[in-house]
């Protein structure tokens, strides 16, 4: 039975949106591929959609959207919409399986960010901010997602405790079952 | 009952809210922001709120810009490093400390070098400016930007351009009260008035998604050469007249185009976090005077009359 620590969760959720946050602002400008920069909101928003899931990440999906769309030069809204989606189609099977399944978790992250900068990037040819969509996706779409996979993956081998990854079992996937929790020690 | 508790089950599932009617309300409510943020321009709630989220976040670029600095004096360290290696095996700890002060004031003669560039280029210039430094860098990879610690408190405002001590880098495409953000001219949707200084050729020099520029609008009626100084021709009213932009690389003349394809090297990137001038207005004499603009008139009729002439002997061929 899982056991829900709603500060612990809440606790957990404010670290990392405020790791994120302060790592977009101050850190991502200075490491690029080329234009490519990595996208923490995206990174949050995988988190909490594997973490938490449901109307939770949903929320939170879209408040890190609004985040980007405010620091950024980009349209207002853009973001806002693709991470709630993002944050529900990968949040809609269950909880804490960033966990119990990680290897899984980074091959949907994986599919899910590049889909949304994919169209992230088509919506800005649309508007007149990109000139082609072989630039969009050469020389923006893909470094973004080689940079935004990277960070999520270290974020995801912190929190899941540094293991060597891939479906948990044993003891210890019987230990999560049994109330064990995204780690939080140090945070 | 039933289809009530099917349309509840597409929402929960395993007990738990699976986020079907958080994220249509998202969804909702991002695309009325999206259509707001369009609607509205450059100004309106949605930018000011912007504005307010730049000056909330500010201390943190300005936080990671400061952690950026040690890597850009990096390079010095390894060059005095290689430098002086033999050395360094007797006099380790003395070196290491000697490295450090020539780290620091090299960074200070560098700082002063710039600064000093800077006063030249107002002087020379007679810019009315003001002087502002680099804090961060772009946060997305859609946008070729950086962020300034002067914004609209200090006078300045969007559209105003942006120039370091080698030339211009840009324009302010973002103003909040304590910063600003500059669109780099190596931007894709970043495009300036210029012209060849030795033809006095007018054009368009724009940046591309692969942050190379191009000096568009040159007829190939016109002698272009490599190495061409390339300047803002101050048509537009925004840049002044005659600021450096960069340096022409390649010259390429397709069969058949009536206008050149030339790539320019920018004079300045801005890529390290340095101290820049907005230029906060334009004097008279800084503007394109009538004769430029007729200039930039004849350039223009007189491409549309080979166009036409090219347009009517193709005609005469075919026929």
């Amino acid at each position: 039975m899982q056991v829900s620590d709603q500060n612990k969760e809440s606790r957990t959720i404010g670290i990392l949106a405020l790791v994120c946050a302060l790592l977009q602002l101050g850190i991502v400008p200075l490491f690029g591929i080329g234009d490519g920069r990595a996208n923490l909101a995206l990174v949050f928003a995988g988190l909490m959609a594997f973490m938490f899931g449901g109307r939770r990440g949903v929320l939170l999906a879209f408040l890190a959207g609004v985040f980007f769309d405010l620091t950024t030069t980009g349209p207002i809204g853009i973001m806002a919409f693709e991470l709630p989606v993002m944050a529900f189609l990968l949040g809609s099977e269950s909880r804490n399986r960033l966990i119990e399944d990680r290897t899984e978790s980074l091959k949907e992250f994986a599919l899910g960010s590049l889909a949304v900068g994919l169209v992230y990037g088509i919506v800005m040819l649309f508007l007149g901010q990109a000139g082609s969509l072989v630039d969009v996706v050469l020389l923006r779409v893909i470094p973004t997602f080689a940079l935004t996979f990277v960070a999520f993956a270290a974020f995801a081998y912190f929190l899941s405790g540094g293991s060597s990854g891939g479906r948990a079992r044993g003891p210890r996937r019987a230990g999560m079952r049994s109330g064990g929790r995204i780690r939080t020690k140090g945070l | 009952m039933n289809a009530r508790n099917r349309a509840m089950g597409s929402f929960r599932r395993g007990g738990q809210d699976s986020g079907g009617r958080a994220l249509v309300i998202c969804c909702i409510v991002s695309l009325v922001l999206f259509t707001m943020g369009i609607r509205e321009g450059d100004s309106g709630l949605l930018h000011g709120v912007r504005s307010g989220a730049t000056v909330v976040t500010t201390p943190v670029r300005v936080v990671g810009g400061a952690l950026a600095s040690p890597f850009v004096g990096l390079g010095n360290v390894f060059t005095n490093l290689t430098a002086s290696q033999e050395s360094l095996s007797d006099l380790k700890s003395q070196n290491e400390e000697l490295q450090a002060k020539v780290t620091e004031l090299s960074e200070a003669e560098q700082t002063a070098t710039r600064l000093e560039g800077l006063l030249q280029l107002q002087n020379t210039y007679s810019l009315q400016s003001t002087a502002a430094r680099i804090v961060s860098g772009s946060t997305d990879s859609w946008s070729t930007t950086v962020t300034i610690d002067k914004g609209s408190a200090s006078g300045l405002a969007v559209g105003m351009p942006v120039s370091d001590s080698g030339g211009v880098i840009g324009q302010i495409s973002a103003c909040g009260p304590t910063s600003a953000t500059v669109r780099l001219l190596a931007d894709e949707n970043s495009s300036v008035s210029a012209m060849l200084q030795a033809s006095r050729a007018q054009g368009m020099l724009r940046g591309s998604a692969d942050g190379t520029l191009k000096l568009d609008m040159i007829q190939t009626d016109l002698t272009v050469n490599v190495g061409d100084t390339v300047v803002t021709s101050g048509l537009g009213g925004v840049f002044p007249k005659g600021l450096p932009l960069g340096k022409v690389t390649s010259v390429n003349k397709p069969t058949g185009a009536i206008y050149y394809e030339i790539v320019v090297q920018p004079f300045t990137t801005a890529q390290s976090y340095e101290e820049v001038l907005v230029i906060t207005s334009l004097t008279d004499d800084q503007k394109a005077t009538s004769d430029d603009m007729s200039a930039a008139d004849s350039q223009d009729s007189s491409t549309t009359a080979s166009t036409t002439s090219a347009a009517t002997s193709a005609t005469t061929t075919s026929k």
